[in-house]
Order: structure tokens, then sequence, then C-alpha cells
């Protein structure tokens, strides 16, 4: 029972996570539909921007998504303005696109650091917490708890706020919405935008837990993909229900199966639910075809 | 894909003399692709004593042929599998192991590759050729994260994480050489091979149907094609092609395991990229496409990866975004509008 | 300065002038040797780490009159894959005219180097790739002067067996193992041959295997804690074992004794764990510059030059192994005075140091697959935040002594 109980808290913790790391990818995948497989190196960045910040001013890194998401903000609006949005309309070269930016972040971190890995902590750091008879590190609950807090803003913003309509409408029939005169471009760019400033935000809070290498990111996309995919394009809650999904399958798998083949079963899980329901677990049925038809 | 992103391929093409195969007949495509091989065997003969050309032309010549298999179900039918290397692995292993502990000849351990890399592929593509555009390339890359674990957890069927290494023994029937001019003319009967097969697709019955697929599938079943069992003869032809070069790579390198094999990017999205380059769903596209990045990314390694920690990769990436940016059409696409440019030019 | 016909005139002299005092000096064109290591992708760092070290014992020996009288000259190829490894030795040898090669700090790329080598006839010298099959290749161009991935699994047992077997009071058959690896070539190899010998001993072993890709491995760390062993052994790359460790502190898994076996021992895990919880964690590793001088000899002089050189401390022992690695092969040149792969072979097989004859605390003596008998990793232990070696007894440092041992926390 113990055991089970343990494992059951060990797969929400990397279902926050998970969670965390899929906010960003949700709105770029999920609004402007693009594969944006630099998505991992934009986490990574985030770690190392907390890294930055710790070696520069000696901030910790649970405050630094302060410096690091306005920066990471602005990198993606110069992202999308300059490689992504000459490219509507040939999602291909989209992809192929942001693999060319994933080596070039990749790389360049790595001539930057040397490949040394890199370790930033926090005074919560080892902190472990007792629940009952389950013990977990302190960082990893913080991590979840500002997943759900970051995933409620993000959906509170996205249902009341007029720019957070404006994005809901784009990712549901983007010539509609043009049609009712919003400025479908500048929703994509600021989508984009707020994709990298919350990868940023998930690489700050991770950076803690891991040591920092520059392919490390790539640890993060497949993962990310199966989450929101598995939530249901452009859901907030959905990304954050599949994470933990993800999460509970990757732990429960690991601990009665075998490790070694967690990765095979979360992916097949992810598969069979992709071939069932397209649409994800919490996604309008059919919806994964609007926007992908119209890429005008 | 969808038919948003097959209009975007080929509306921009005004005059469609490079992928309108309806106008030549297949002699005279057979006429020009031989025409290919010769200039292709010119080049391999320019550099007969420069083994470290000619290494890279057998690696050019085998991922040109790999991109040509891929174009038959990533161009043609518009499917855009991430997932391939699954194919091109199971090539190696077959090829492998029927040799080494059957003692079968490589060059007949290919053929059971083929066929099994053909099944596997059609009973995976089953269920996930219900899926369009942008999932379909990512469950192609979760299957490939699948197989991956495998591979490295059944050790005994494909050596684990040690992977396989075949025995240095050198001989016509054991496909193993010592110069490299060998295996690039290996790789250039590949090449040969697959552009043949590409050539004649690309006009049978099976080519419109999967270019009809690629441009409205739903249209397509409406004019009574079989939409799944015409992707899945696509998917088999292709991917068996693809297991005839993981057979090849392995004689060639004699080492994999299966990180190496099932890599997605040195392998799955690599041929996608060879053929996006070159000009997706065209004939001679995916070979422009690897002459183009293989030399290159040889040629940047060769002069940069010594000199500073991931150089050369930071610049290939960076020449990467400008192709896409800059060459939207591909090569093929490119080449074709000038063409277009300069006829117009004539005529007024 | 204008040139003028004159002025052309005299550069032109100058420069050939010395040209011919350079020729002199040189006496004849230097020993080109190709170094094949990875200097992009996950393993940069200590691929660009190693070929760092083969260029300062380059350094050592130009200094000294160089080698045959010629001097040394390494020229790095890029290879992080099988096929890169292809291409590297055709650039190396058909680009850049090396003369032998040297590598490599990934079994995978040294396997298809050295094949490719061969084509050649070169030489291919190994300094650190571990995996056991390459010596049993048999090649006839093929050495390889440092440890095998057998005598890193042979001293993680030997920690177990008689060094904290002893500390808790229990012997061979009573001892419970816990052997953690990583799915890959490196972790599998030494994962295999540990338990090949904990078997022979009569041990209880479980094994326990992860990817190095894992987001998490808690997992891993509760199947291990739920067999309560007495010491857990793990063998992966850096960042897993920090995660490991991490994930161990988090759990309150607490073995009797933790061995790292080839990582662990850099300042990489130093800042991830902490010096605390670190205090006497055992690491099966290569031999560091800080042994004891008598076992060996010479350390801190390659410690004063590294940090000449590149201004900082070395990052990772394995540079090391690759220094004395190459002076193994500037003594099997010498012992040939040629640089046929055929007359280096033979040379190198007659050599016969003892062991402590080198930096390492490594001797000399090639089996008949050339692979060195006399290079030996050494167990060492973290202690207040610096790395001792504690085993063999040979190489403890004076006043070293093991400590945390059964570890209390």
């Amino acid at each position: 029972m113990t055991a089970l109980l343990n494992i059951l808290a060990i797969g929400l913790l990397l279902g926050g996570i998970y969670a965390l790391v899929s906010l960003g990818l949700n709105l770029i995948f999920g609004v402007i539909r693009i594969v944006n497989f630099a998505q991992g190196e934009f986490v990574m960045l985030g770690m190392y921007g907390a890294l930055s910040a710790s070696l520069a001013m000696g901030m910790d890194p649970y405050l630094s998504p302060v410096v690091v998401m306005p920066a990471m903000f602005i990198l993606g609006c110069i992202v999308y303005r300059f490689i992504l949005r000459p490219l509507q309309g040939e999602p291909m070269m989209q992809i192929f696109a942001t693999f060319g930016l994933l080596m070039v972040i990749e790389n360049g971190i790595l001539g930057l650091t040397g490949g040394i890995g890199q370790n930033v902590s926090s005074f919560i750091s080892s902190v472990s917490v007792r629940i009952g008879p389950i013990q977990i590190g302190l960082p990893r609950i913080l991590v979840l708890v500002l997943a759900s807090v970051a995933t409620a803003a993000l959906w509170w913003c996205l249902r009341y706020t007029l720019r957070g309509k404006a994005i809901r409408a784009v990712a549901q029939d983007r010539k509609a919405a043009r049609l009712m005169g919003i400025d479908v471009e500048q929703i994509f760019m600021l989508s984009f935008g707020l994709g990298a400033a919350f990868a940023g935000l998930a690489g700050c809070l991770l950076a803690p837990l891991y040591t920092l290498s520059p392919q490390i990111g790539m640890n993060f996309i497949m993962p990310a993909f199966a989450v929101v995919v598995l939530g249901g394009l452009g859901s907030v809650p959905g990304a954050f229900v599949g994470g933990i999904i993800v999460g509970l399958t990757e732990a429960l798998s690991g601990f009665y199966l075998d490790p070694a083949l967690k990765h095979a079963v979360l992916f097949m899980v992810f598969i069979i639910v992709l071939v069932l329901r397209p649409a994800g677990l919490f996604g309008v049925s059919g919806a994964e075809e609007v926007g992908l038809r119209e890429q005008s | 894909m969808t038919a948003a992103s097959g209009r975007a391929f080929d509306g921009a093409a005004p005059s469609r003399s490079l992928s309108n195969y309806g106008v030549v007949g297949f002699r005279v495509e057979l006429l020009r692709l031989i025409v290919a091989m010769a200039i292709l065997g010119l080049i391999v003969a320019f550099y007969l004593g420069d083994t470290f050309t000619l290494n890279i032309l057998a690696t050019t010549f085998l991922f040109a042929g790999l991109a040509t298999a891929w174009n038959i179900i990533g161009g043609l039918g518009g499917q855009f599998s991430l997932g391939h290397s699954v194919f091109f692995a199971i090539g190696a292993y077959v090829t492998a192991g029927f040799y080494m502990r059957l003692g079968v000849s490589p060059w007949f351990a290919l053929a059971p590759a083929a066929v099994l890399a053909a099944i596997v592929s059609a009973l995976v593509s089953f269920p996930v050729f219900r899926l369009r555009g942008p999932f379909f390339a990512i469950a192609t890359m979760a299957l490939t994260e699948v197989v991956l674990s495998l591979a490295l957890y059944f050790e005994s069927v494909t050596g684990g994480a040690r992977g396989i290494s075949v025995p240095f023994r050198r001989g016509f029937a054991n496909m193993i050489f010592t110069d490299r001019l060998s295996y690039a003319l290996l790789m250039m009967g590949f090449l040969a091979i697959t552009l043949l097969v590409l050539a004649y697709i690309a006009r049978s019955r099976l080519g419109y149907e999967l270019r009809a697929i690629r441009d409205n599938d739903r249209t397509a079943e409406a004019a009574g094609i079989n939409v799944v069992r015409t992707k899945l003869i696509g998917m088999a032809i292709s991917a068996a092609l693809m297991a005839i070069g993981g057979g090849l790579y392995m004689m060639y390198v004699r080492v994999a395991d299966p990180p190496t094999l099932l890599s997605l990017f040195d392998i799955g999205v690599k041929v996608a990229l060879i053929t996006l380059i070159g000009g997706i769903g065209t004939i001679y596209g995916p070979l422009l496409g690897a002459l183009l990045v293989v030399p290159l990314e040889s040629m940047l390694r060769a002069t940069l990866g010594g000199v500073f920690p991931g150089s050369n990769l930071v610049v290939l990436g960076i020449i990467l975004i400008l192709t896409a940016l800059y060459l939207r059409k591909g090569i093929a696409g490119a080449a074709e509008g000038i063409y277009t440019r300069i006829r117009k030019g004539r005529r007024t | 300065m204008k040139l003028t016909r004159r002025s052309f005139g005299g550069l032109a002299i100058g420069t050939a002038a010395a040209t011919l005092v350079n020729r002199n000096a040189w006496a004849a064109d230097p020993i080109k040797i190709g170094a094949v290591n990875p200097y992009s992708g996950a393993m940069a760092q200590y691929g660009d780490e190693v070929t760092k070290c083969y260029e300062l014992a380059a350094k050592v020996v130009n200094e000294k009159g160089g080698l045959l009288g010629r001097q040394v000259e390494i020229v790095r190829g890029s290879a992080t894959s099988p096929q890169e490894a292809i291409a590297a030795v055709e650039q190396l040898v058909g680009r850049d005219k090396v003369d032998m090669l040297t590598g490599c700090y990934v079994s995978a790329i040294s396997n298809a180097a050295s094949e490719a080598a061969l084509n050649y006839g070169k030489l291919f010298w190994e300094t650190n790739a571990l995996a056991i099959s390459l010596t049993d290749r048999g090649l006839p161009n093929f050495a390889r002067s440092g440890p095998s991935s057998n005598e890193f699994a042979l001293r993680s047992v030997q920690a177990v067996l008689e060094l904290i077997a002893p500390s808790i009071k229990k012997t061979a058959p009573d001892i419970t193992v816990w052997i953690e690896h990583e799915d890959s070539s490196y972790g599998t190899s030494i994962k295999d041959e540990q338990v090949r010998l904990l078997k022979e001993k009569g041990v209880k072993y479980s094994v326990g295997s992860h990817s190095a890709k894992a987001i998490d491995v808690t997992d891993s760390i509760l199947r291990a804690k739920d067999a309560k062993p007495d010491v857990w052994i793990s063998t992966a790359y850096v960042p897993d074992t920090n995660l490991l460790l991490r994930a161990a502190r988090d759990q309150g898994f607490k073995p009797s004794a933790i061995v790292l076996v080839g990582v662990g021992d850099t300042p990489e895990t130093l800042s991830a764990l902490g010096k605390e919880y670190l205090e006497g964690v055992l690491l099966v590793s290569y031999p560091r510059p800080d042994i004891n001088p008598k076992y060996g000899p010479g350390a801190s002089g390659f410690l004063d030059l590294y940090r000449k050189s590149y201004n900082r401390d070395p990052i990772a022992p394995q540079g090391l192994t690759a220094f004395v690695g190459l002076k193994m092969l500037f003594d099997a040149i010498n012992a040939a005075k040629s640089i046929e792969f055929e007359a280096i072979i033979a040379g190198a097989k007659t050599l016969d140091k003892p062991v402590g004859s080198y930096e390492t605390g490594y001797g000399v003596k090639f089996d008949k697959n050339m692979q060195n008998t006399r290079a030996l990793p050494v167990v060492a232990q973290w202690q207040g935040g610096a790395v001792k070696a504690v085993f063999p007894p040979e190489a403890l440092s004076e006043g070293v002594k093991v400590v945390n041992l059964p570890r209390q926390s």
C-alpha cells in the first residue's frame, strides 16, 4: 500500500513537470499549429537563463522567471517574426526550420559552456518533506504547485481577457477570427512569444532538479508532444491533466514493470489514445483538423 | 499530408513540368535516369583516388536513396512520416542477423529484410494512418521511441545497447570491401534502384492515387480510391526500400547500436529534410537534396568539427534555416522557377 | 611598408631562409597523429578533454626533442557516431595525411574508426574506450593502453568484497548488492561483468536499468530501496548519476555503501549534491592527478602542466589516462623505431613496465589481444568535497583513510 501511494505521489509530481513543460508547447502547437522541435531547447535556454541569473546576480532560481520570462518572450517573438511567419502555409518547412533552430541553440550552448554539466541550487534544493509514509523533495512539490498556478492563470487569461479570447478564437477557426476583425498575425506572434516565455518559466523551475547539459531539452520534447496531444490541442486544463496522466503512466510502468520499458509503455499508450481519439481527451472532436485545413 | 499542405507544395509550380509525370513517358524518364547516373558516375570517376571524397559520395548516395524511398510515401502520398528509421533499423538487424547467425550472404539477406520491413510497416501504419498532418508525424516519432526502447530491452534480438558488430571479412560475397570506391558504387546502385521504383510508381495508377490522396483524401475517396489500401501499399514499398538501405548501411559501417539506427534526427528527420530541401514529390529532388546536405555536413565537420565544440552544427543549423526561408520549394522547385522564367522571357 | 621589388626580394629570401632554418630545427616533417573523438553532441565535453590531453602529451615529448627526431602533431577528427567515425578517418588519412590514429572516448566510434584505419594500414591506438569487444576482435592495428570495462567491473566488485564487506562485518554470501546501470553500451558492458564476478563469489544481487534520457528516475530508486541492498552500485553518465543520487536523497534511500562507476567524481556531481551528502561515496574511477606520487609518479607534474596550458583544473580524470595512453604510444614507437603499424604493435609487445610506472599508476604489458593488462582504475572516495584514492592500498596518499563506511546519515 505504501509502495503504491509512494509511486502515485511520484507520478503526480512527474506529471507536474510534464504539465509545466507542456504549457508553452500547448500554446504554440495548439494555437499556431507549428510542430516546434525547438520547444525543448527553449526550456533548456530557460534553465541556462536561471543559471546565468544565479551566477551574475546571485538570484535564486525561483525568482529568476522575472528576468527569464520577458527575455524568452522577446526571443520567441523574434523567432516567430523572422523565421516562422515567412513560412506560413508551409507546415513542413516550418518543422524543418524549427529543427535548424534546435541545432543552432543546442550547439550554441554547447560551444559556450564546453558541455560541462552545470548545477543551479536554491536554498530549498535539498529539503525533503515527509507526508505520512511518503517522502518527497520540496522542489518537486513546488513544481507541481506552480504548474497548477500557472495553468490556472493561463486558463483565466484565455477565458476572460480580450487578448485571451482572441487567442482562443484563432485556435478554433482562424478564418472566422480574421473575419471578426482579429489581427491573426499579432495573435500568432503573441502566442509564440508566450509559448517561449512559459518554456522559460519551466526551465527556471526545473533547473534546481537537474544537472544542466545542452542536450537536456531533447529529453522533454517527445513527452511534451504526447502531453499536448493527449490533453487536447489548445485546451489548457487538458494539457495539465495530460501531463498528470503521462507522469502517472511513466511512474507506474517504471516501478511495476521495468524502468527500461517505461518509455515504450508511455508512447504506446500515447499512440493508442491518439488513434482512438485524435482530438485528445479534452479537445473537441474534429478540432485537430481545424486550422490545419486553412493555413493562409 | 493535409489538403492545405498538399496545395502549398504544388500550388507555386505554375508549369508543373517537374511534378507532372504524365507528360513524359517512362522511357524518357529511363533515359533521364541513365543520364543522371552517368553524371554521378563521372563525379565518382573524377574523385577516384580521393578516398575522403569517395566516402562522402558513398554516404551521399545512400542518403539520396533513403530520401528517395521516403519520398514515395512522404512526397507522393503526402504522409509526413518521421519514423522511417524503424524500417531502416529492421533492414540493418535482419541483414546482420542472417549474415552472422545463418551465414547468409548480405546480398540475399536484403530480401527478407525488405519483406519484414514491408509487413511491419503495414501493421503499424494501419492504425496510424487514421491521423493526419502533424498528428501523423508526431505519432511516427513516438513509434521511433517505442521501438528504440524495445530494441534496447530485447538484447537477444538486437544485441542490446552494445549493438552488433559484423566481423571484418572482406569479400564480394560478404559485401565487405576495403576500398571506398566499391561502397560508392554499391550505394549508387541502391540509389538507382530507388529512383527507378519512384519513377515507375509516379507514372503508375498507384502514384496517381497517392497524389490524389495527398491533395485531398476525401475527394480521392469519393472518386473511388481505397485510401487506406493505397497508403498502405505506398508505405510498404517505401519501407522495403528503406530496409534495403539499412542493410547496406550495416555492411558499410559494420557496427550499429539502437541509438544510431533509430536516431530520430540522424535518420528519421534527416531523410525527410533532405527530400524537402531537394524538392518534395519530385523524382530527382531527394538526390539533389542529398548532394547538397551530406557533403556540406561532412565538410563542415571536417573543417570546423575539431575547432570549437558544436560549431559545425551551429553553422549547419543556420544554413538549414536559411534554406527553409529562401528555398521553399526545394532545389527542384527553384530550378523550375528559373527555367519557367527563362522560357517566359524568351516568349515575350 | 611599401612593397618595392627590393624589399620583396629581401622578404622572399628571408622567408626562404627561415624555412630552411625551420627545416633544420625540425629535421623532418612532424609525425601526425589523428585524434578521433566526439567534439559535438552529448559527449563533446569529455571528447574535447581527452584530445586536449593528447595535445599535452605531444607538447611534452616535443619539448624533449620529439619522437624519432621528429615533432609530434595532433590533428583532430570529429565523430559522434560510427558513420562519422569512418568519415573522420577518411578525412584524417586522406586529407590530413596523418601517420596513425588515436582516440577515443566512445566504444562504437572506436570500433568503426579502427576498422577504417586498418583499410589504410594505419595504427589505431585506443586510450579510453571501454567495451571489451574492442580488443576481442584481434584487429592487427589495434591496441588499448587504458583499462576496459572489465577492469572497472573488477574494481567495483573488489570494492564490495574487500572494502565494504569488512566494514559492515559481512562476508561474501551474506552481502546484498543492487546493480543499477544506464541502458547504454557502456552501462551494460560493465553490468554484465559485475554480474559474472558477483555470481562467481556467490553474492546476492539484483539488477536495475534506466534510460539516460529519463526525466525522472525515482522509480528506479524505489525499486532498489524495496530490495534493501547493503551496497548500491551505479554505472551511468553524469546527468543521470546526479539525478539518481538526488532521488535517493529525497526518497531517504540509505544503503550502507554507494559505489559510482566511471563518473560521479567531478565537480559536476559535487555541486549537484553537496559535500555532506557525498561524504564517503565510493568511486571506481580513472586514477586522478592527486594520487599518491609513489603509486603514480609525476601526476602532479601533469596537473601543473594542465593548469599552465588551459588555465583551469582538469574537468575529468579521463584526461590523465589519455595523456598516459599517448606516452605509452610514444614508448612503443621508440621501441619500434618506426611509425608503421606492425612495427609499433611489435614494439608495444616488448614493453614491460610494472604497475606504478606512469602518472596514473599504470604499468604496461600487453596481452595477445593487445589489451594492456596493467592499467587498472582505482577506487576513490569523496572526502570533505575532494576525491581521494582509497584502493588499492598502494594508491592511498599519506594520511588518507576510508571514511563514513558504512554510511551514517
